[in-house]
C-alpha cells in the first residue's frame, strides 16, 4: 500500500494529511462494500449471530432448567413431552442443555482467541518493529512453543494443570499466543520497510503515532483475519479438551462434555447423543466460513 | 548453503533445550501426587515417603531437571511408574503405532487432497471450485472425534464390517501390514484421521495452483505454444514444494495431535500413552513423550525448511 | 415296572449317563479362548500383588498365583468364604494368641518346577516388609502394606510349617493374609531380583502360566495342567485379557464380536446387549457405595444430620435409573453377609428427613462431597451423584459437588479429614469381602487415616471396645455375633450415607459357559469353557 510521499509543509499539520486517512477509510469502504455482495458470507455470518444470540440469551430461550434432573426421563427420543431435542442420560432437557453449552463452548472458543490475539499481536508488534535483539528474544521463545502440535500442547498443559475450565482456556490462550505473535510480526516487519513510514519518520513523527496511524492500521487486517481463522480450531480444540475430560466439569453443560457423557447411551437414543458433535461440527463450519468471507473482502493483496 | 543448512541445524538446539524445560516443568504444574499410581487406596503416609525416596521423588526441581536432562541426552527416559518398564521402550512402541496410522493417514490426505485442490485451482469460480472448497471446510470444522465415534456405531456395532477397537486381534505386538485381519483396523482411525489434513491440503493446493496459474511465466508457456496438459504439469511441479511442505507439517501434526481418535478407537499409540500418562499421573512416561512428540515436530519442521530452501533457494527464513 | 421295562429303562439310564459324561469330554478338548474386556485402564502387574484395584486380583493375582488362605468362589447363593490355599490349616498357638501357625500344603509346585516350601513363604513376607533384604520391591511394599498393618514377624519352623506374629491380638488376621500373593523365590533368583524382567517372566503356583503380555493391550494365560487343586484346571484353552476402561467401548467391542465377556457393561447399553443375545449375570457381592462422613467438622457431626440425609435418600428411583443394576443399600454391608442382622433401616422418608435437619437446626445444610468421574466399584458416579443432590436438596440440604478424577479422590481417601476439613464425605465405593475390610476399617479411632481407612475420623468408646472384642474372639460364630452388633451400632449411629450395593454385572457372549458367580469381588473362571 504505498503512495507517492509528499512532505507535508509543517509538522503541526501532518495531522491534517488527509492522505493516509482517506485511504484507509476508502480501504474499509472497499471491505463493506465486498462483504455486502457475498451472499454466503452474509448467511453464515448471520448463523453466528444467531448462535452467539442464543447462547447469550440462553436463559430466556431454554424451556427447561438445565440441571433439573428426572429420572424417569431418562435418555428420551426428539418430541418426548415437549422435550424438542430429546432428553440427556440424567433426564435433562437436551435443547436446553445445549444452549448453555453453547455459552460455555463459546467462551471456550472465543476468549481464549481475543487473550491470544491482545497479548501475541502486541508481542509480534513490537517484535516487528523493535526489530534486532528484542525480536530475536521474543521469536526465539516463541518458537521453543511453536515447537508443539497445538493439540499436544493444549492437552499437555490443561493435563498437567488438572482440567477444568479456567485452566482450559489458559492453555488455548498460551497455544495460541505464539502463531498471533508470528502473524503480527510478520505483518508488522512488511509494514515497517514501506515508504510512507520512512516518510513520516522525515516529518518528525514520534514512534507512537506512527505506530498508531500507520502500523497497526496496516497490521490489524491480517491480525484480525487469522484470529477469525482461529475461532473455529479454538472450538473444536475446547471440545476435545472437555471430551476427555480435561474441560469443564459435570454438571456443567458443555458440548464437548456432553459427547463424551453421551457415548455410553448411543445404544438408546443415537440421534440424540449425536446432537452436541453436530452443534460443535456446525458452530464450527460457521465460523469458518465467515472466516473465509472477510479473508476475501480484506485482502486487498496478499 | 551448507552455511545455511548447518545454521539452521544449530538453531534447532537452543530450540529442543526450551522445549525440555517446557516439558519438565509442565509435568510439575500438577497437582496432586505423581506416586499415586502405585500406592494402594490405603496406603498411609509413612508409605508414600519410602516409595517416594525409592523413586527419587525427594530431590530438589532444579536438581531433578538436569538429572533427568542427562539421562535423556544419553537415551535413559527413566522407568513407567505405573508399568515400571523403561520410558524409552513404551515411548517407542506407541510411536510406531501412532506412525503406522500416519504413513497410511498422511498420503491418503495427500492423494485426495491434491486431486482436490488440483481440480479446483484448475478451474476457479465454478461449481467444482465450490463443492471442493466446501468440503474442506467441512473437513476442517468436524469434530474428528465424533466422527469416529459415528462411524464406529454404523460400520463395527451395527453392520459388523469392520472392528470397534484396537490395533489386531492380537495386538500390535503380531500386527502386520500384508494381513487383512489386522489391516481392517487401521480403516476406520486412518479415514477419520486424513479428514483435517485433506481438507487443509486440497485449500492450500487450491490456491498455489490458482495463483500459479495466473504468474508471468505460465504466459510465457502457453505463449510458446504448450498444450494446456503440458502447462498444468508445469503448474504443479512449481506448486509441489509449498503442498509438501503442508503434508509434512500436517504429519508432524498427526504424530503429537492423534489423542482424540486414539482415545476412540483405543489405539495404543503415542496419543493414547499420553492420555493414559496424564490420568495416572506418570510423570517420566508424560515427560518422555511429550519431549519425543515435540523434537520429533522441531525435527520434520527442520527437515522441510531444509528441503524446501534446496529445491527453492527463495524460500529461506532468516 | 415289569422287568423288562426295567431293563429297558436302565440302559435308558446307562446311556444317558454315557452321553452325560461324553459332552464335557468333547469340550475339555476344545475348551476355546476367553477373551476378557476388563475396566481397568491397563494391564494389572504381575510380580505378586496386583494394582489397578480388586479387577487385577481378580484376573491377574488369582489366576497366576495363590495366598495361604483362599476364597470359596465355587457357589454364588450366598457370600463366598475363606477356605484353605497354600495353607491347609491355620490356628492360633494356644499360649500365644498374637501367633499364628500355618501348615503349608505338601507337593505343590511353582510354574518354574521348583517346589513350594516354608522357605518361600519367609522370603514372601521379606519382599514386601523387609527394604534391607536384597529381595524387597518396593512396589511390593506399597500394594500389600494395607494387609500388612498388623503382621510382626514370620519365622519357619519345619518345612512345612511357618509361625506369623502380630502386633495386636488380632482374630481377623486371617483375612489380610488371604489378600497376599506368594510369588516364585527360584523364579526371582533367576532374573537376579531385577523385578522387570521377572514381571515378564512370573512365575506362581496359581492355576493358569502366564504366556506372554503387550503392555497396555492384552496378556495371555494358560491353563497350568500341574495345579494342586484338580477340580480347578481351568478348561478354556486360552485366558486373554484387554483393558477397556471406557463403557462404551467395552460394549462395541462385545457386540462386534472382538471380546466374549466384559466387565461392568454400561446399565443403558444392557437392553441392547439382550437384545443381540448376550447375557448379563449379576450377583450381589460385598461391595457398598456409600458416602464416608467427616466427624470433626461440618454439619455431619450431628447424628440428625446424618440421619436425615438418609432418610432423604429415593434409593428405588436409583435403582430404576441405573436400569435395575443396583440393590438399595441400607447398611454398610450388604443383605447376603453373616452379621448383617437387623439393622435400622433410612427408608425413604423425605418428611422425616426435613423434621430431623429442622430439629438440628441446620437450614439450608451446607455440605460438600468429593466424587470422582470414575473408578473401580465406583458404578456411575456421575448420574448417581445427580440423584443423591437432588434428592438431598428436597430435604432442605445444599450440595456441591467436587468432581475429581479416580485418583485425585484416592488421595485425598488416603490423607484424612484433617488436611481436607472443608469436605463433609467422600464418595468412595468399598470392598466389604471381610469383617475387617468391611466394618472395623470405617470406625475405628486407631484406623485413621492417613494411618488406615477411617477418612472421618469417626471415634466412640463404645465402638472401639467393641472391636477390641472382634479382635480378641477367635471363634467364628461368636465373632459373627459381636460382628453383626456392630453392624447394627453403624447404623443406628448413621455412621455412613448408605447408598446403594452393586450386584457385579458383567456381559458374555452365549457361547462362554460353565460359569458361575459368587458372591464375592474375585471370581473363578477356571470352569468356563467358550463354544466355537
Amino acid at each position: 500500500m504505498s503512495q507517492t510521499a509528499t512532505l507535508p509543509a509543517s509538522p503541526d499539520t501532518f495531522e491534517d494529511q488527509a492522505a493516509p486517512e482517506t485511504k484507509i477509510r476508502s480501504y474499509w469502504q472497499s471491505v463493506g462494500y465486498r462483504l455486502r455482495h457475498d451472499k454466503m458470507t452474509i448467511f453464515f455470518g448471520s448463523i453466528v449471530i444467531l448462535i452467539v444470540l442464543a447462547a447469550i440469551f440462553a436463559p430466556l430461550l431454554a424451556p427447561f432448567d438445565p440441571y433439573k434432573e428426572s429420572i424417569i426421563g431418562r435418555l428420551k427420543p426428539m418430541g418426548w413431552r415437549n422435550h424438542t431435542l430429546g432428553t440427556d442420560e440424567l433426564g435433562r432437557d437436551m435443547l436446553t442443555r445445549l444452549l448453555y453449552g453453547g455459552r460455555v463452548s463459546l467462551l471456550m472458543g472465543i476468549v481464549p482467541v481475543i487473550f491470544a490475539t491482545c497479548v501475541g499481536g502486541m508481542l509480534g508488534v513490537i517484535a516487528g518493529f523493535m526489530g534486532g535483539r528484542v525480536n530475536t528474544g521474543i521469536m526465539r521463545t516463541m518458537d521453543v512453543f511453536y515447537a508443539f502440535p497445538s493439540v499436544l500442547l493444549a492437552v499437555a498443559i490443561s493435563g498437567a494443570m488438572g482440567g477444568g475450565m479456567l485452566n482450559g482456556m489458559l492453555a488455548l490462550t498460551l497455544v495460541f499466543i505464539p502463531p498471533m505473535c508470528r502473524v503480527a510480526e510478520t505483518a508488522t516487519t512488511q509494514v515497517r520497510s514501506l515508504d510512507f513510514i520512512e516518510a513520516a519518520r522525515a516529518t518528525g513523527a514520534g514512534t507512537f503515532i506512527i505506530v498508531r496511524h500507520h502500523v497497526l492500521g496496516n497490521v490489524l487486517g491480517p491480525v484480525f483475519i487469522y484470529a477469525s481463522s482461529l475461532v473455529s480450531v479454538s472450538i473444536l480444540l475446547a471440545s476435545g479438551l472437555s471430551f476427555l475430560g480435561l474441560g469443564v466439569r459435570p454438571p456443567t453443560a458443555d458440548w464437548g462434555l456432553m459427547l463424551s457423557t453421551l457415548r455410553q447411551s448411543i445404544y438408546v437414543v443415537p440421534v440424540v447423543c449425536a446432537l452436541p458433535g453436530l452443534a460443535i461440527f456446525v458452530t464450527s463450519i460457521c465460523f469458518n466460513l465467515v472466516s473465509d468471507g472477510l479473508r476475501a473482502a480484506m485482502d486487498v493483496r496478499m | 548453503m551448507s552455511r545455511y543448512i548447518l545454521q539452521r541445524i544449530l538453531y534447532a538446539i537452543p530450540i529442543a533445550f526450551g522445549v525440555s524445560v517446557v516439558c519438565f516443568s509442565l509435568v510439575y504444574l500438577a497437582p496432586g501426587d505423581p506416586l499415586q499410581t502405585v500406592l494402594p487406596p490405603d496406603a498411609t503416609a509413612e508409605t508414600i515417603e519410602i516409595v517416594k525416596k525409592a523413586y527419587g521423588f525427594d530431590k530438589p526441581l532444579p536438581i531433578q531437571f538436569l538429572i533427568w536432562l542427562g539421562k535423556v541426552v544419553t537415551g535413559d527416559f527413566g522407568m513407567s511408574i505405573a508399568t515400571r518398564r523403561p520410558v524409552l521402550d513404551e515411548i517407542i512402541m506407541a510411536l510406531s503405532n501412532t506412525g503406522m496410522l500416519a504413513m497410511f493417514a498422511i498420503p491418503t490426505a495427500f492423494t485426495i487432497g491434491f486431486l482436490m485442490g488440483l481440480l479446483a485451482g484448475c478451474f476457479p469460480g465454478k461449481w467444482i471450485d465450490r463443492g471442493v472448497t466446501g468440503t474442506a471446510v467441512f473437513g476442517v470444522s468436524l469434530p474428528n472425534y465424533w466422527l469416529a465415534i459415528v462411524m464406529v456405531i454404523i460400520f463395527a456395532v451395527e453392520l459388523s464390517w469392520l472392528p470397534a477397537t484396537g490395533m489386531g486381534p492380537k495386538g500390535s505386538a503380531e500386527f502386520s501390514i500384508w494381513r487383512w485381519s489386522d489391516t481392517q483396523f487401521l480403516v476406520l482411525p486412518v479415514i477419520t484421521l486424513s479428514m483435517i489434513p485433506i481438507g487443509i491440503i486440497s485449500r492450500t493446493t487450491r490456491a498455489a495452483i490458482a495463483e500459479m496459474r495466473n504468474q508471468d511465466f505460465v504466459q510465457t508457456l502457453r505463449a510458446k505454444g504448450l498444450s494446456e496438459l503440458a502447462v498444468i504439469r508445469h503448474v504443479i511441479k512449481n506448486a509441489l514444494p509449498g503442498v509438501l511442505a503442508v503434508m509434512g507439517l500436517q504429519f508432524g501434526y498427526l504424530l503429537g495431535g492423534s489423542i482424540l481418535v486414539e482415545t476412540v478407537f483405543t489405539w495404543p499409540g503415542s496419543g493414547f500413552l499420553l492420555s493414559k500418562a496424564i490420568i495416572n499421573r506418570d510423570v517420566p512416561v508424560l515427560q518422555g513423550t511429550i519431549l519425543t512428540l515435540a523434537i520429533a515436530f522441531v525435527m520434520t519442521n527442520l527437515i522441510i525448511d531444509l528441503l524446501q530452501s534446496m529445491i527453492d533457494p527463495r524460500i529461506r527464513r532468516g | 415296572m415289569t422287568k423288562s421295562n426295567s431293563k429297558r429303562f436302565g440302559a435308558t439310564v446307562a446311556v444317558a449317563a454315557g452321553l452325560a459324561l461324553a459332552v464335557p469330554q468333547a469340550n475339555a478338548q476344545g475348551g476355546g479362548t476367553l477373551v476378557i474386556g476388563m475396566t481397568a485402564g491397563d494391564l494389572p502387574i504381575t510380580t505378586g500383588n496386583p494394582d489397578q484395584g480388586f479387577e487385577g486380583y481378580r484376573f491377574v493375582g488369582y489366576n497366576l498365583y495363590d495366598t495361604l488362605i483362599g476364597w470359596d468362589l465355587s457357589q454364588g447363593t450366598k457370600a463366598a468364604e475363606l477356605r484353605p490355599g497354600l495353607a491347609t490349616e491355620w490356628s492360633i498357638d494356644p499360649n500365644n494368641p498374637k501367633r499364628w501357625i500355618f501348615k503349608l500344603r505338601p507337593g505343590v509346585k511353582w510354574h518354574d518346577g521348583c517346589p513350594f516350601n516354608a522357605d518361600d513363604v519367609v522370603w514372601n513376607m521379606s519382599r514386601s516388609t523387609n527394604d534391607k533384604a536384597p529381595e524387597f520391591d518396593p512396589n511390593q511394599f506399597a500394594q500389600a502394606r494395607a494387609y500388612l498393618t498388623n503382621f510382626a514377624g514370620v519365622e519357619k519352623i519345619d518345612d512345612l510349617t511357618v509361625a506369623m506374629e502380630t502386633k495386636t491380638i488380632d482374630s481377623l488376621f486371617q483375612f489380610n493374609m488371604s489378600y497376599v500373593m506368594m510369588v516364585s523365590r527360584c523364579r526371582a533368583q533367576e532374573v537376579k531380583y531385577n523385578w522387570t524382567d521377572y514381571a515378564n517372566r512370573p512365575s506362581g503356583t496359581g492355576p493358569y502360566r502366564f504366556d506372554k503380555a503387550t503392555p497396555h493391550q492384552r496378556m495371555e494365560m494358560t491353563p497350568n495342567k500341574e495345579y494342586w487343586d484338580t477340580k480347578r484346571i481351568p478348561k478354556q484353552d486360552r485366558l486373554v485379557l484387554v483393558p477397556m476402561p471406557e463403557a462404551s467401548t467395552r460394549t462395541a467391542a462385545l457386540l462386534s464380536g472382538q471380546v466374549n465377556w466384559i466387565e461392568a457393561p454400561s446399565p443403558d447399553a444392557v437392553a441392547r446387549l439382550k437384545s443381540s443375545g448376550m447375557t448379563i449375570v449379576t450377583n450381589p457381592y460385598p461391595h457398598n457405595w456409600t458416602y464416608q462422613l467427616n466427624f470433626v467438622k461440618g454439619p455431619f457431626t450431628d447424628k440428625r444430620v446424618r440421619q436425615a440425609a438418609n432418610y432423604a435418600l429415593n434409593r428405588s428411583d436409583m435403582k430404576e435409573m441405573l436400569n435395575g443394576l443396583m440393590l438399595e443399600g441400607y447398611s454398610t454391608v450388604p443383605p447376603s453377609t453373616p452379621y448383617y442382622g437387623k439393622p435400622k433401616m433410612y427408608n425413604y422418608d423425605l418428611a422425616k428427613a426435613k423434621a430431623l435437619l429442622k430439629e438440628a437446626g441446620c437450614l439450608p445444610c451446607k455440605v460438600t462431597f468429593a466424587i470422582s468421574t470414575s473408578g473401580s466399584g465406583q458404578m456411575q458416579p456421575l448420574p448417581m451423584n445427580e440423584l443423591v443432590k437432588s434428592n438431598m436438596e428436597e430435604a432442605g440440604f445444599q450440595v456441591t459437588l467436587q468432581t475429581m478424577d479416580w485418583n485425585a479422590l484416592l488421595d485425598i481417601t488416603r490423607a484424612g479429614v484433617e488436611k481436607f476439613s472443608e469436605i463433609h464425605g467422600i464418595n468412595v465405593s468399598r470392598a466389604a469381602q471381610d469383617p475387617f475390610n468391611a466394618l472395623v476399617r470405617h470406625v475405628w479411632s486407631a484406623a485413621a487415616a492417613p494411618k488406615g481407612a477411617n477418612w472421618g475420623h469417626y471415634k466412640t468408646p463404645e465402638m472401639d471396645k467393641l472391636i477390641g472384642e472382634i479382635m480378641g474372639e477367635f471363634d467364628t460364630a461368636k465373632r459373627n455375633v459381636l460382628l453383626t452388633q456392630m453392624n447394627e451400632m453403624m447404623n443406628e449411629e448413621a455412621a455412613l450415607i448408605f447408598v446403594a450395593h452393586d450386584i457385579n454385572p458383567r456381559a458374555m457372549s452365549p457361547k462362554v459357559k460353565g460359569f458361575v458367580q459368587a458372591q464375592s469381588w474375585f471370581q473363578d473362571l477356571t470352569p468356563v469353557t467358550v463354544a466355537p
